[in-house]
């Protein structure tokens, strides 16, 4: 073990708060999502597996072995998406905090699988360019975590097709500065698209709900 | 008489519906109780919904207003609260009268394959649009959504809200792709029986039922 009981109390508390905060933030719905946060080089927090984030407890938060995940100790249950949090601090050493959610605007890129452009010098800075889409795979499985550490190669976030998003930062706080500048890039993305399609020069959600009702409407 | 759990229960998830910007015309915000089941009276919105709004009805109530949510609880014996909510995306959807196919995969495992909406109003039409689905959508109206805890129903009506904001959008970014059926079913049974049991027993306790 090389970190301090301290360090980890302090991470416990941050790995807690970070899924209050999602939920807070309108960046996850119920029990899906999940975080972690690295001890050292070998082992990493993570969230547990469909438990309310409100309810949960810093000591509930296990320790996960990065390259061996199906050792764990010290809480309840990992998350059974413990396997691309690890996979990406085991490719990144400079990642200390991930985050996986679905949040409304992220989702949305998600299930239509498109790259995000570069929207804004803030999303290039923080993401590191366009934001690609990993293969799809079903919860848990092994092309699910290729697909997202293939995605993430030189980015800072990438979306999870059909499922969500994936951001990564050196820490807690930059993992939500990317995942906040993620979804206001992608709410942007989506009002730039309809503007051209509709060939309109302002706006709103009801020029949108037009033009679907128009193409999908029976 | 209503148990005090349970009204408050009621009245903090109108109160979330409310703020999530779901809420219209017409809402309907209901939880089973020990003789029936707890109830906005008709008209009472849920903005600024108090407990003198609540009411108790039977499981055999014909109130025309309530019957379609008496036949909900009757019929599916898991089913413990029940939503009637107008999110702007889904109302949008339920405008064109379409079906949302399984565009993300958390709308598969807690609303269903898909979420239709249904040929008419009628009690008999949306009782059956819910067959094997948590939501349905009301042909110009919203979506009426179900779950074995109130917050199992507001959490599905938000990923429902999601899952239409990703269809929608879908129509101006070339389209959304679809799971394939074989998985969806898969996921929304390993939700439904495994991921998401044990904490839907902790919730039903924390809700008063």
């Amino acid at each position: 073990m090389a970190w301090t009981k301290e360090e980890e109390i302090r991470l416990r508390k941050v790995i807690k708060d970070s899924g209050v905060n999602l939920l807070k933030e309108n960046l996850v719905q119920g029990t899906w999502g999940n975080t972690a946060v690295r001890l050292d080089e070998d082992h990493m927090l993570v969230t547990p597996t469909g438990l309310d984030y409100v309810a949960l407890q810093p000591e509930d938060m296990p320790v996960v072995q990065i390259s061996d995940t199906s050792v764990w100790s010290d809480g309840k249950k990992p998350t059974s998406e413990r396997k691309i949090h690890a996979a990406i601090m085991a490719d990144r050493p400079e990642i200390n905090a991930t985050i996986h959610s679905h949040p409304v605007w992220c989702s949305v890129l998600a299930s239509a699988r498109i790259e995000l452009p570069v929207m804004s010098d803030e999303m290039k800075k923080l993401v590191g360019g366009p934001a690609r889409v990993g293969a799809y795979g079903l919860p848990g499985t092994k092309t699910l975590k290729e697909g997202t550490v293939a995605a993430m190669k030189g980015r800072n976030a990438c979306f999870m097709a059909n499922h969500g998003v994936f951001c990564a930062g050196r820490d807690m706080d930059e993992a939500f500065e990317i995942i906040r500048v993620m979804e206001r890039s992608c709410r942007e993305y989506i009002k730039q698209c309809t503007l051209k399609i509709t060939g309109q020069l302002e706006y709103s959600d009801e020029l949108l709900f037009d033009y679907f009702v128009s193409k999908y409407g029976k | 008489m209503i148990d005090e759990k349970i009204k408050q229960t009621v009245l903090s998830y109108a109160a979330k519906i409310v703020a999530e910007g779901m809420n219209g015309k017409g809402d309907c915000i209901a939880m089973r109780t020990k003789d029936g089941f707890c109830v906005n009276e008709a008209g009472a919105a849920l903005d600024g919904l108090k407990a003198e709004n609540l009411i108790e009805l039977p499981l055999d109530t014909d109130d025309k207003d309530y019957v379609v949510i008496a036949r909900l609880f009757a019929k599916r014996s898991e089913v413990h609260a029940v939503l009637y909510t107008h999110a702007p995306f889904v109302c949008a959807v339920a405008r064109a009268k379409a079906t949302i196919p399984a565009v993300l995969d958390d709308m598969t495992q807690i609303v269903g394959l898909n979420c239709k909406t249904c040929r008419s109003a009628t009690t008999d039409d949306l009782v059956k649009g819910l067959k094997k689905r948590n939501s349905v959508l009301v042909p110009g109206g919203g979506a009426l959504t179900v779950g074995r805890t109130m917050d199992e129903a507001y959490t599905c009506a938000l990923v429902l809200d999601k899952a239409s904001h990703a269809y929608v959008c879908g129509s101006v970014l070339g389209g959304s792709k679809v799971i394939n059926c074989i998985e969806a079913k898969l996921m929304n049974v390993i939700y439904q029986k495994k991921y998401s049991k044990a904490n839907q027993q902790n919730i039903s306790k924390r809700e008063g039922e």
